[in-house]
Parts: C-alpha cells; structure tokens; sequence
C-alpha cells in the first residue's frame, strides 16, 4: 500500500517521444541497476511498459536487455550474486518489495524462453501446471477449460487436440515453443515477457508465431527481447536500443526504425554495430 | 595465397610427410592394441576368478541323498507324545534293514557315520507332522553325512591308503551297497538357499545369511536414501556456495574413501557400547553401511540433479514455482533414474562389505535366520568368512558356493541399474 502512494508521487519525467495514445502504462522501470557480483551489467535504464502493445528491446549481445527483461519477473533472483538497484513497478506496486510475493509476480508477469523448455511431461500437464500450482481452478472441468482455451490461443490446440496427453517435449520446435506461450499465458499474466522466443526457430515456425504475438497484444503485455531488427520491426509498436549497458533510445518503433535521433542508434540499424 | 597453397600440398607427399604419417599410424594401432590388451588382461582375470570359483563350488550345489524306510514303531515312538520318541533308535532300525547288522559297538557308531547327525530330528520332524505313520514305515531322502557326500563326489579318493582316509573300507563296502540299491541320489542341494548355517556342511546353508543380508540392506536403504538425498539436494540447489559448502562437500568425498573398518570400529563404538542396540544385528549392520553408502548416494545424487538441464529450472521458476515445487514436481523426478541406479550401485557395494560387518559381530555362529533387525544374524560376505575358516572338508566347496551365490545377488543388482538407466533414462 505504501509502495502505491509512494510512486503515484513520484514524479518522472515523460519522454516526449512516447506517444499519447496510450493505453497506460503496465511496468515501469526507474534507473534500474543490475550488478553480477561486483560488475555493473545495466546502469540505470528507464524504460515504461506500455499496456497492450509489444515493446522490443533490441541491441547487439551483452548489451543488458535480456537482464533488464529478467528483472521484470525476477528471474535475476534465481541468479547467484546478482544484484538489482532501482526499482520496477507493475500497476504501481514495487515488485521488489519485500512484502511481495515473488510466486504471484512471476503469475502475473509470465515468461517464454529463447529455448523452447517444455516440461517432459504431456502436453495437458504443461499448460495444466501454472494454473494447478496457484490454486487458479477448482475442479477438473475447470482446468480443463484453461488448458483448451490456452492452447487455443497460443494458435496450438487444433494440431495437438488428439493427443493431449503426449509428451510435449515430442512436438516440433516451433510448436513446442507455441506449448510454452500457452502454458505462460494459462495464468493470465498482465504482462509476458518473451526472451529471443523465435531464435530458434526456422523462419515458417518464426513467422507463426511472430503472427501469434500481434494477436496476443489484444489481451496481454508484451516484452520481446529480439536479436532480428526486421523481427522487432514486425512485430512490436514500441522498441527500446541497449548498448553497453545502456538504453540509448527508446521510442515508436517507426520512428526507431526510420528516424533514429541518436547517432549509436543509427550505427547498429544500420548494421554498423553489433 | 596460392602458392602458400601449393607449397603445403607438394610437403603432404614429401617422403618426409609419408614417414610422419606412417608413424603416426603405427601409434594410432599401438594404443588400440594396448586397449585391446588391457581389456582381454581384465576379463580374463575374471574369467579365472569365475572358472575357480564355479569348479571349487559347483559340487555344494548338489547334496548326496540316501532313501531310507525307517520303521516307526510304537515302541520307540509313543503315538501320545511323538516328539518325545526314541528316534537314535528309529534310524538304526532302519539302516540294520538295509546292512549287515553290526558286530560291535565300534562298528554301530561306524555305521551311524553313514547318515547326517541330524538324521534322528529330520525323522522326528517328519512323524511329528504326520502322525499317522507311527506303528506303520516312513521312506525318507536323508542328507547323507559330509564324508560319505566328498567319497560319492570323488572328493575323497578310493585309492587314498585306508589308515589316511576318513572312511573305512567296511564303510565304503556299506555305501556301495546302498548305492547297489539305487538308494543314493545326488539332487539340486535345496539346502544351500533354505538352511542355515550348521556345524555338518551337508546341512549348511545360506538362509540365515541371505536374511541377514536383506535385512541389513533394507535398514541401509532405509536410512541412507532420504538422507542422502536430501543432503544432496540442499547441498546443490539452496547451499550458498561459500567456504563452508566447499569444506563440507570435501569432506564427502572424503568420506566416500575412508577404510570400511574404520566405520565397524566406529559403529562397534557409539552404535553398540554407547547406544547399547543388540551385538550381531541387522540393524547395527545396516546402520554401519548406511554410513558407508551415503556418501556414495550424496554424491551420484547431486550429479543426477546437475544433469537436469537449468531451462527445465528456470521453466518452472518463470511459472511461478517456489524452489519447492521446482525441485518436487520437476527436478527430482528427472533426476530420479540416475539416484536409483547410483544407489543400487552403494547397495551392492554394501552387501559385499565385510570388514565392517566382522567387527559389529556379524560372523557369529547362527543356527536360524533372524526373525527380525534385532535378531543376531550373519550376512552373506561374512558366512563366507565362517565357513573359509572352518576345517570340514564341504565347507571348501561352500565358501565357493557361496561366493557365487553372493556374486549372483550382486550381478542381479547391477542388472537392475543398468535396465532402471536405460529404461527411464531421459534424452534432451
């Protein structure tokens, strides 16, 4: 509650660039530091979430976008001696709060990884295991209506509807990382953050899933941390460039793209750097 | 560029570069030839240690029986009270029907050599349970006694001088005359698996011991499995990893190597004189090879568990798992066919363990298998132990009997490790 009162105060400044259509801001990360052990992987980024639109983050590797995408579900925790600084909002709360639960966050915050990581087990399980493990339904018919609805979604159910109950770990890769969006939104996330989630895939398995995320924008929240410009371009409204460490600009992803204000910026679409 | 080219492609022919990869071939074959040679050294030492052991032990795997009607008549058995009978009586009755009778004492007691000492209680057991036979005959296979079992089995030889003989020629004039008969039999000896252990080789079994075994690996299992495994599981996915984590985790494998007597002497001194649980038992014994297996047990678990791949952790986590869930619905199940067989494996490395188990006295001399894990009992390695010291000419083919049998129990174990690993193995 605190923590509420606290950032309505706060007052940060507005980036011209962002548009103000809108839908309000899902996430917001202020001056967020990330240090592993004693070095400094990300100096202090701000950067706001917006509400159903796909924010990408781009930048040539090891230039701390997947760490700021690992902060915004607390992944970095499960990392030893990582350290954050900072702090990252979702709706107003502090997600790293000592009062806040970091299991409910990582409900509301879901996560697909840049390896499709299927659980080997059935593919029902699968989308069945966030759902079972926060108490979301209770009965069987219930479960089993999140497990359809969600595969439905992830654009999955029509081709494994007869043999839910195979293993996951025996579909291809592109639907094995559709399994994964399906099970990460079977929570009914807020926000889904999606790490290189089509690096690899093959360009069809890519180009179906790269249809899913502009579909799924409708109902969620989405972070993808992408290595392919054309990809970022594609897909997501707003895009965000990290280098070193940096967010060096972020803005519409058009105006990214096409009129890039910042020299670096420049450099890297231009395929300069990287 | 090209010349560079040309020049390496005119050296690959050069007569120098031919000898260099002749050499380099005749090493190549050297060292599979050394491979080869190493290998055909290890299994033909095994061979040896099998091949031994199977023409030592291979003659305890048969007994020699004597068909034998013993007359039951009420005058040496009381149909009221049949386990009280005159059965001394009873065999040498039935003998005399079959020999010459006895001219003097002398050759009465020679005569009585013939049968297992035990015989009188074999009978008497038999009436006992089917009383019906008294006043009437009861045909029985007796175990024929250890000397007249080695003379049937060419053990002891004909050809021996008489006075350096253990069996007379009036005994093995009586033999033959059994065997005339077709009185004698040598059946699959039943009595090795479901006897045990006896001061008469021929009545001398492994039962007693197979239990004990059994009953020391279950309190083995039983302790050194959830504890090995959650040490294991503390130790690689909560321990921070500090100074403290790296001494203890040295200390394991320390511990993986320290002398097995050295823990008889340590369980001989808290688990016995301290704690004060029964000397011989099951339970010390398991106790003592729990503390043995357990480093094993810790250390193949927290390899199975470095084996799951992190994208299955960092799934689970990325769903909101808590470390408890991830490890409980995920890491442990698929580490959970390389814990089996790494224990199966500290299993049968405890069943072969001897030295800890002499010093808690499990080598003591015990007529019944224990009813229980506090019961004394012996276990395999140690009976093995006893009847290697022990003078009677069939112990020699016992010990290598029982050698087998024990190698058996082990080849069993290790057959079903590998068959868990390869069925339930997962690939990535």
């Amino acid at each position: 509650m605190n923590a509420m009162t606290e950032s309505k105060g706060s007052t940060l400044v507005e980036n011209p660039s962002v548009p103000t259509v809108s839908a309000g801001v899902a996430m917001k990360g202020d001056t967020v530091k990330v240090f592993y052990g004693a070095k400094e992987a990300l100096h202090g980024v701000s950067l706001e979430i917006e509400r159903n639109r796909v924010t990408s983050l781009i930048g040539p590797s090891g230039c701390g976008k997947s760490t700021f995408l690992r902060c915004l579900n607390r992944m970095n925790d499960t990392i030893e001696g990582c350290r954050v600084e900072g702090r990252i909002t979702l709706d107003d709360d502090d997600i790293y709060d000592p009062s806040l639960d970091v299991v409910e966050l990582r409900a509301r915050v879901g996560m697909v990884f840049q390896k499709p990581n299927p659980f080997p087990k059935s593919i029902y399980e699968n989308v069945a295991y966030g759902p079972k493990i926060h108490g979301m339904v209770h009965s069987k018919s219930e479960l089993d209506e999140v497990v359809v609805s969600s595969l439905r979604r992830a654009g999955l159910f029509e081709e494994v509807k007869d043999r839910l109950n195979e293993p996951g770990t025996g579909l291809s890769g592109g639907q094995q990382q559709r399994l994964c969006i399906a099970r990460a939104i079977a929570t009914q996330p807020e926000v889904l953050l999606m790490d290189e989630p089509c690096s690899a895939l093959d360009p069809i398995a890519t180009a179906v899933i790269e249809e899913l995320i502009d579909e799924l924008r409708e109902n969620f929240t989405i972070v993808i941390v992408t290595h392919s410009m054309q990809q970022a371009a594609r897909v997501s409204q707003k895009t965000a460039f990290f280098h070193l460490g940096n967010l060096i600009e972020e803005g519409p992803t058009e105006q990214i793209f096409t009129n890039p204000v910042n020299k670096q910026t420049q450099d890297y679409i231009m395929g300069r750097i990287g | 560029m090209s010349e560079a080219v040309q020049s390496i492609s005119a050296s690959i022919t050069s007569d120098e570069a031919q000898a260099r990869r002749r050499r380099r071939n005749a090493a190549d074959t050297r060292l599979r030839l050394y491979g080869i040679g190493a290998i055909s050294i290890a299994i033909g030492l095994l061979g040896i240690l099998i091949l031994t052991l199977a023409i030592g032990g291979y003659q305890a795997f048969v007994q020699t029986h004597i068909r034998i009607q013993f007359p039951i008549s009420t005058e040496n058995v009381d149909p009221e009270n049949p386990s009280e009978g005159n059965y001394r009586n009873v065999v040498r009755e039935g003998l005399a029907a079959l020999l010459p009778p006895a001219e003097s004492p002398a050759q009465q007691r020679a005569m009585d050599q013939i049968l297992t000492n035990n015989t009188q209680f074999i009978v008497r057991n038999a009436v006992v349970a089917n009383p019906s036979v008294i006043g009437g005959a009861l045909t029985l296979e007796v175990p024929a006694s250890d000397i007249f079992d080695q003379l049937n089995k060419g053990v002891v030889r004909r050809a021996t001088p008489e006075q350096n003989r253990r069996v007379t020629d009036q005994q093995i004039a009586w033999f033959d005359a059994l065997v005339e008969e077709g009185r004698v039999s040598t059946p699959f000896n039943w009595g090795l698996f479901f006897n045990a252990d006896s001061r008469f080789p021929e009545l001398a079994g492994l039962a007693g011991a197979i239990t004990g075994s059994f009953y020391a690996l279950l309190v083995c299992f039983l302790i050194s499995f959830p504890v090995g495994i959650a040490a294991a599981t503390y130790l690689e996915e909560f321990a921070p990893k500090n100074r403290w984590t790296d001494l203890i985790e040295v200390n394991i494998n320390n511990l993986a190597a320290v002398p097995s007597i050295v823990f008889g002497l340590l369980g001989l001194a808290v688990f016995i004189q301290i704690f004060g649980l029964p000397r011989s038992a099951p339970l010390v014994g398991g106790m003592v090879l729990a503390l043995m297996t357990l480093p094993t047990i810790i250390i193949v678990t927290r390899n199975a568990l470095k084996a799951v791949p992190p994208s299955i952790r960092e799934a689970a986590y990325g769903m909101g798992a808590s470390p408890q869930q991830v490890i409980l619905h995920h890491v442990l199940p698929l580490s959970l066919p390389g814990i089996l067989t790494g224990t199966i494996i500290g299993l049968a490395q405890a069943l072969g363990e001897t030295a800890p188990l002499l010093l808690i006295g499990m080598n003591a001399f015990i007529t019944s298998p224990p009813g229980g894990i506090m019961d004394a009992s012996t276990a395999l390695p140690t009976q093995i132990y006893i009847w290697a010291d022990s003078p009677e000419r069939g112990f020699v083919a016992r010990t290598s009997a029982g050698i087998l049998v024990l190698l058996g129990f082990l080849l069993i174990m290790n057959a079903i490790a590998v068959f868990l690993r390869q069925r339930l193995e997962r690939r990535w």
